[in-house]
């Protein structure tokens, strides 16, 4: 196996250096922990652990613990203080790292001085048990947990070259042993590596919009690029659908295309119809009859795959939306009520990648901002409403929602109405001339009208109602039919997520009530986001300024976008299951003309398998699975059932996540009280040896130095006695723990 | 080029960066001073440039984090980098890195004097540079206790490592997949 990496460890002459200022200091008690924790948690990762649950780098707080001790005793016995935690494993504590080099080295330490030496021992030792550990991985494995580490790069091409270096000797050891097939499989699995790399790189390229919207998340801050994400994923759900459409519906149909007879004029652009009726944009086009190519060859029976494709369509679409639902809100919903405050906003609002001087400027400034107006709510807590203010506020509200309600009981009964009319104007639909065409138009001009207006109406509502939070005037205003708007009324406005967001979703809606009776409307659909894109992007860069408030943080945005999703794709089907079982499908075009319903297709189907001993088990399954109502409750409960046990394991987890907090703080005591007794006998060790001559020949009398409850081995100082205090200390420590515990649940 | 490609080798695997995006880098890192920097660095030579013309490169000059960005990436912790400390630093800022790595760096980045802790004067500094002094000391003093106090796990009155990652498991929005660094389009072009 030759690699380019020969070169580097026959001359690994870059000096180690101390790296880091941090590092340095650490390594003059000579750094051990750090190769060996941050390659815990990358052993953790390649186990097969969740990534970024919990992975450390506990290096800190191991150095600080060892300093902490350090600093008051150079020759002190370090204290081994094991973890007493009855769910944890030892290895889980946090405040203490279980040291078991150190345990080991330090009983047979009968020299003090011997120490330094006995840990630079240790961390050779650590070092060549993680090249080792990195030596048996696998080649991706290893690069990927040498890319983790928290080293600086000579570091890593250190322990790199070093991990080859034991790979060769390995190899060359087991030369025998290994197979020939093994041996002749390493270079092409080499070449594969790199060609797959260059191929990822490729691939980078291909992303679409990756560049522009980059520049949106680092102008405008991620909540407004979740919205530009959401209409990249919407692209790709449209294009998945198109294609599906596209190739078992559309594509057979070509096979019988009737010839199209109508003429072509501009109109129909706008209206959709005309030319475009003849076509295989519309349901009308598409044939009833079975499709052969080839005389007594397979044929395609379109009505089947007509209603199939649509079904199993739905029926994907439900998958995906569940599951991307149920990522975001893993992603966010782990513990609401823990960090919602300052915190997080501070140390993790910032973004490394703002460039641009004004956008830095205005992000320092909305933070500062925000944290004013944060430090004036806390005091605003306290107001109290007088019973009158109480009362107007009452007043504004119901007044806001009558008006909100009425205004849209009052459009969709305007729409209805509308519409009836419509339809009994043009009951000769055929006839195409330009009149009766522009005049179906009348209907769609008259909703947007209501679309665009009446939102509006609903923002000035929003403001007039006034809320102290934002947060509950998002839900309050959402459950009216329309997203915040927090708009501000001078200078230049922010861009309105909230009602964007909710016109994608209706358009959506939409392209799925249509997907029955146009099958590639999905590819219409794709054209206009694609168009929406350029024109919201170009508006947002040319009009609006960042938002001044963190409307809410981007993921919880992409939550809130599923979630409403829901409602409509509900809706959806309630409409597409009603015709598709109820309504009696048009007689003189489409692919179930002349049938009773266009289920009809399908059970009428089943009824000619019936008459096959071949596909008796088709039949067996529709008539016991799906149309059996036994199938489906029994499927519903079964859903209930892990639905409530895995809200049964939330609530486990959450206690058991309580308990853990509240030992991290015991743990956290622990280590003040032992660093205390630390000190006590620091001062102790250092006073002259003839008070300690005299503090031995009377054991009981209580020095100042000696606190109660000191062990006599504790005074008697270091030296052959570290062995024994630092049992002592761990007795010490225990018993802490335990008076600790017992004070806890005295509280308790 | 032999030399850069002899560093390239050297550094491939170490970064998440590919050899082609290393090459552009080394480019960048030349364009600072190209006087200084030899195109050859078989000799592996030990070139630092000085954190003046680090902290004027156009990704870092408006960035008031600038200063302790190149402190925590260069080798003796006063901003000047070497070829190594300047991929390292890249690197780590890049999208492909993962984000306990990213929480790391941002804690000694905020970790301003070294001991491993950010204690309540880190905070202050932090504190003042991301709002440009803009606060007066009372509401600096009142931020920073209350983060501390919603922060703190174990009760020291400074916020550890693992009381900040804590912090970053639970922020979301910290590092989500498009806030990439835009030093990747000194990379991807």
């Amino acid at each position: 196996m030759s690699y380019h990496y020969n070169e580097a460890f026959e001359n690994p002459d870059y000096h180690f250096s101390e790296t880091l200022e941090i590092d340095r200091r650490r390594s003059s008690q000579k750094n051990l922990f750090p190769h060996q924790s941050p390659y815990d948690s990358s052993l953790h990762v390649s186990s097969g652990e969740h990534s970024g649950r919990g992975q450390n780098y506990p290096l800190a707080v191991r150095m600080a613990s060892m300093r902490h001790g350090s600093e008051y005793s150079r020759d002190l016995p370090r204290v081994n203080v094991l973890s007493r935690s009855p769910y944890g494993k030892s290895t889980d504590n946090l405040s203490f790292e279980p040291e078991p080099e150190l345990a080991l080295s330090l009983p047979s330490t009968s020299h003090l001085l011997d120490r330094p030496d006995t840990r630079g021992i240790s961390a050779v030792s650590e070092e060549e048990k993680l090249v080792g550990d990195l030596a048996s991985m696998s080649t991706s494995e290893r690069i990927k947990a040498i890319q983790k580490m928290p080293e600086n790069m000579k570091k890593k091409r250190e322990i790199r070259n070093k991990v080859l270096k034991e790979i060769t000797e390995k190899s060359r050891r087991g030369r025998a042993q290994l197979s020939c097939c093994t041996q002749w499989l390493q270079g092409p699995a080499l070449s594969f590596r790199r060609f797959g790399n260059s191929l990822a790189e490729y691939f980078h390229l291909l992303r679409l919009w990756h560049g522009t919207l980059k520049i949106i998340g680092a102008e405008f801050g991620t909540s407004v690029l979740s919205y530009f994400i959401f209409l990249k994923w919407l692209l790709t759900f449209n294009l998945f659908s198109f294609l599906i459409n596209f190739g078992f519906i559309t594509i057979p149909q070509f096979f019988a295309a009737e010839p199209n007879n109508v003429s072509f004029t501009g109109l129909e652009l706008f209206t959709g119809a005309g030319y475009f009726q003849q076509t295989v944009l519309y349901y009308g086009f598409y044939t009833n009859a079975t499709i052969s190519k080839i005389k007594n060859g397979p044929s395609y029976n379109m009505q089947l795959a007509y209603i199939f494709t649509v079904g199993i369509y739905f029926a994907i679409c439900f998958l995906i939306l569940l599951l991307s639902m149920a990522k975001s809100f893993c992603r966010n919903f782990i513990n609401p009520q823990t960090y919602s405050g300052n915190a997080i906003r501070l140390l993790c609002t910032w973004d490394f990648n703002i460039t641009n001087e004004k956008a830095v400027k205005l992000k320092q400034k909305n933070l500062s901002t925000q944290i004013k107006e944060d430090l004036m709510e806390v005091n605003r807590e306290v107001l109290n409403l007088s019973v009158r203010e109480r009362l107007v506020r009452i007043v504004i509200h119901l007044v806001s929602w009558a008006a909100s309600l009425g205004t849209a009981v009052a459009a969709c009964a305007g729409v209805y109405f509308l519409s009836i009319n419509n339809a009994k104007l043009f009951v000769n639909w055929h006839k195409n001339d330009l009149e009766s065409q522009a005049a179906t138009l009348l209907l769609p001009i008259v909703t947007s009208l209501l679309n665009t207006f009446i939102p509006l109406f609903y923002s000035w509502l929003g403001h007039l109602e006034r809320f102290q939070t934002p947060g509950y005037q998002i839900y309050v205003t959402i459950t009216r039919i329309i997203g915040t708007a927090v708009c501000a009324s001078w200078g230049p406005p922010e861009f309105d997520i909230g009602r964007n967001v909710l016109e994608l979703i209706y358009v959506q809606t939409l392209t799925w009530i249509g997907i029955l009776f146009s099958p590639l409307l999905p590819g219409i659909q794709m054209i206009s986001f694609s168009i929406v894109f350029y024109v919201k992007k170009v508006s947002l860069m040319m009009n609006c300024q960042p938002p001044r408030k963190a409307w809410r943080t981007a993921q919880m945005m992409t939550s809130f976008m599923f979630l409403l999703f829901f409602p409509s794709f509900v809706g959806v089907l309630s409409v597409i299951g009603v015709t598709v079982w109820r309504l009696k499908p048009s007689e003189e075009c489409g692919p179930f003309r002349g049938l009773s319903s266009m289920y009809a297709a399908v059970s009428n189907w089943i009824k000619i398998l019936e008459g096959y001993t071949a596909s008796k088990w088709v039949v067996w399954i529709y008539s016991n699975l799906i149309t059996s109502a036994l199938f489906f409750f029994i499927l519903s409960v079964l859903v209930l059932i892990i639905t409530y046990l895995y809200w049964q394991i939330i609530e486990g987890r959450k206690t058991m996540a309580k308990l853990l907090r509240k030992q991290i703080i015991n743990e956290g005591k622990d280590k003040i009280f032992l660093l205390e007794k630390l000190r006590v006998l620091q001062r102790v060790k250092q006073t002259p040896p003839v008070l300690r001559e005299q503090g031995r020949q009377s054991p009981y009398s209580a020095g100042g130095s000696r606190g109660t409850g000191f062990p006599q081995a504790w005074s008697s100082g270091t030296g052959p006695g570290s062995s024994t205090s630092a049992a002592e200390a761990l007795a010490l420590a225990l018993r802490a723990r335990e008076a600790a515990q017992w004070e806890d649940e005295d509280y308790d | 080029m032999k030399g850069p490609i002899c560093k390239v080798y050297l550094s491939q695997d170490c970064t998440f960066f590919t050899r082609k995006e290393i090459l552009r880098l080394f480019d960048r890192y030349r364009d600072l001073a190209p006087q200084l920097v030899p195109l050859d660095y078989t000799g592996k030579p030990a070139v630092t440039l000085p954190y003046e013309l680090i902290g004027s490169m156009p990704e870092l000059k408006d960035n008031p984090f600038r200063q302790r960005i190149a402190e925590v990436f260069s080798e003796n912790g006063d901003g000047n980098m070497t070829l190594d400390d300047f991929l390292d630093m890249f690197s780590v800022l890049s999208e492909m890195a993962p984000r306990d790595l990213k929480a790391y760096y941002a804690f000694k980045i905020y970790d301003f004097n070294n001991d491993d802790y950010i204690c309540k004067s880190d905070l202050e500094k932090t504190v003042n540079k991301l709002t440009r002094n803009e606060l007066t000391p009372e509401e600096v003093n009142l931020v920073c206790d209350k983060v501390i106090y919603e922060a703190d796990v174990d009760n020291d009155g400074k916020l550890s490592l693992e009381d900040f990652q804590h912090m970053i498991i639970r922020a979301p929005d910290f590092l989500s997949p498009y806030r990439s660094s835009p030093f990747s389009d000194t990379v991807s072009g």
